[in-house]
């Protein structure tokens, strides 16, 4: 390399040397630029708040400011200025209550870990950490509490165990998350095959079936002609099933009993048609033959046009009967579900059926008890094979004769608090067939330490799950 | 009409003397108490019969005659022989 080559490689270097630092110097120019320019990172992504789930979510950098920095005691608050000058930060703000601790803003917009360890160095810090965001979790499952204003609603246990009376908190069916999807719908008609019902009383008046105008009354080739305004009365052949016991009144009121009405109590369903049955008489007990009369009448009326989806049966023998068997096969082939209680002889049933619960019908649910404390009632039959679910079934207060209420026991009880859920999923899916709406059913339960080995199902039925698509 | 516990054991120890053929006044009463029954047919269901599944209280009566023990019970709605040889019988 010869003299004039060295000077003009040398004035090269010194030329790429400049426009180097020069091009060094603008990206921090721009880099501070942008740091002070941009728009604060905004939080508008938060997720709306439930009852549920508040949580801290320690997933990434809130923007600025990026540190929170605990000094040492003794450390002035402008030595710390001049510290975090020097480190190209700033102080965003003190946090007076806490001697020392401020929250520190990178101007390089480094890694905020990165910024931390730094700090954390310092023999003039004591502590430094990051700035997290709190975000709200998203949930699956965004249901609030629906709680009505029935006066004793605060009594109805089996709907929303809050622990009164020494219960279980939360051993109960859910229905308050569940009437945020739907309290019922007066387009579902559901059979209380009972003692009838007072369909008088003011609490369900409003979701008593009534016939509808346009449809001629009850025609029955053996009965003749009957009036069937209210319902059927099986015991007399006649059209009053007017509930002389008050057991029926009771399990209707578990079922429907209107909600938010300022009286009573509310039901599984706020809104839902209850279509009266009666074959037992004022003691409380009937004959098998007014039931298959009565089941027929339900039938009947499907095959007329009622929407009536579901037969509630809070009733049942040890003895078996084939003429009961087949006429709850034929409500079957008509989608029509059959709700029946287990028993109440404290017996297993896969050893000692009980009917109509143990008959072998697709459409039967047998349903045990349950008392507040999520423990299978004490006389609550079971079966690991024949008894598909439990509920609710010990001090349940419902409707009773009168415009009263009253507290009851039996799987009487249970049995309605499982017949309500299946009302409540065709609110919402009215063409749901009735072997999908059992399997749905016996899918829709908390699983209960106590049902082990004692229901199909081994849970309590959960009105809010039944809803869950 | 609504039954009450002294009526419900005359209306037992009558029954009874009716199936034994005796005279009620041979009949003893051994012990009347309350008691909770599991349905509404008081755990006595006749043949053919259906009964609410409600936990029913009432009473149990045990009557004492040509020396063996009976057993009846009854609520406010009813009385019923309880597996009177062998079989539930609605009084």
């Amino acid at each position: 390399m010869n003299r004039n080559n060295f000077f003009i490689h040398l004035a090269l270097a010194l030329v790429l040397i400049l426009v180097a630092a020069f091009a060094g110097q603008l990206s921090r120019w721009r880099k501070e630029w942008r740091t002070h320019m941009s728009p604060v990172p905004t939080t508008d992504k938060k997720k709306p708040a439930t009852v549920e789930e508040i949580a801290l979510s320690e997933t990434r950098n809130f923007g600025r400011p990026e540190v929170l920095v605990k000094f040492k005691t003794g450390v002035s608050q402008e030595a710390i200025e001049r510290l975090t000058a020097s480190r190209h930060d700033r102080v965003e703000d003190r946090i007076e209550n806490v001697n020392g601790l401020e929250a520190i803003d990178d101007l390089d917009n480094a890694d905020a870990a990165t910024i931390v360890n730094e700090y954390q160095q310092l023999p003039e810090v004591e502590y430094a950490e990051q700035n997290y965001e709190i975000e709200l979790d998203e949930v699956d499952s965004p249901l609030v509490p629906i709680l009505p204003h029935d006066p004793q609603f605060n009594d109805q246990w089996a709907l929303a165990n809050s622990g009164q009376r020494g219960g279980k908190q939360g051993a109960d069916i859910s229905a308050t998350l569940a009437w945020a999807t739907t309290t019922g719908s007066d387009k579902v008609v559901v059979a209380v095959l009972d003692s009838g019902v007072d369909y008088t009383h003011e609490d369900l008046i409003q979701n008593m079936w009534l016939r509808p105008a346009n449809m001629a009354p009850y025609q029955d080739n053996e009965l003749g002609t009957i009036d069937d305004e209210h319902g059927f009365n099986a015991i007399d052949s006649a059209s009053d099933p007017m509930d002389e016991n008050g057991h029926g009144t009771h399990c209707a009121g578990i079922i429907g009993a209107e909600g938010e009405n300022n009286l009573g109590i509310a039901g599984v369903n706020w809104k839902v048609q209850i279509m009266p049955l009666k074959f037992m008489n004022a003691g409380g007990f009937g004959t098998t033959k007014d039931a298959i009369e009565a089941i027929n009448y339900v039938i009947e009326r499907k095959k007329a046009g009622v929407n009536v989806r579901v037969i509630s049966a809070s009733w049942g023998s040890t003895q078996r009967s084939r003429a009961l068997e087949d006429v709850i096969r034929k409500a079957y082939e008509n989608d029509i579900l059959f709700v029946a209680a287990a028993g109440n002889a404290t017996t297993n049933n896969d050893r000692n059926p009980h009917f109509p619960s143990s008959y072998n019908v697709p459409n039967v649910v047998s349903v045990a008890a349950l008392d507040r404390h999520d423990e299978l009632a004490k006389f609550s039959n079971w079966g690991v094979k024949s008894v598909a679910i439990a509920a609710p079934g010990v001090d349940i207060l419902s409707t009773w004769l009168g415009n009263a209420y009253e507290e009851k026991s039996g799987t009487s009880m249970a049995t309605p608090v499982v017949s309500g859920v299946a009302a409540l999923i065709l609110a919402e899916h009215p063409r749901m067939s009735v072997d999908d709406l059992k399997k749905k059913l016996l899918a829709s339960t908390d699983p209960i330490v106590a049902l082990k080995g004692k229901t199909v199902s081994g849970g309590r039925i959960n009105a809010a799950k039944a809803l869950q698509n | 009409m609504a039954i009450d516990k002294n009526s419900a054991v005359e209306n037992a120890r009558n029954d009874l003397a009716r199936r034994l053929n005796i005279n009620a006044a041979d009949i003893n009463q051994k012990s009347v108490e309350d008691d909770d029954f599991p349905d509404m047919a008081l755990g006595a269901a006749e043949d053919g019969e259906m009964s609410g599944q409600m936990i029913t209280s009432g009473w149990r009566i045990k009557l004492e005659a040509q020396g063996q023990t009976y057993e009846y019970r009854a609520d406010k709605n009813q009385v019923r022989a309880y597996k009177f040889k062998g079989k539930n019988h609605r009084v």
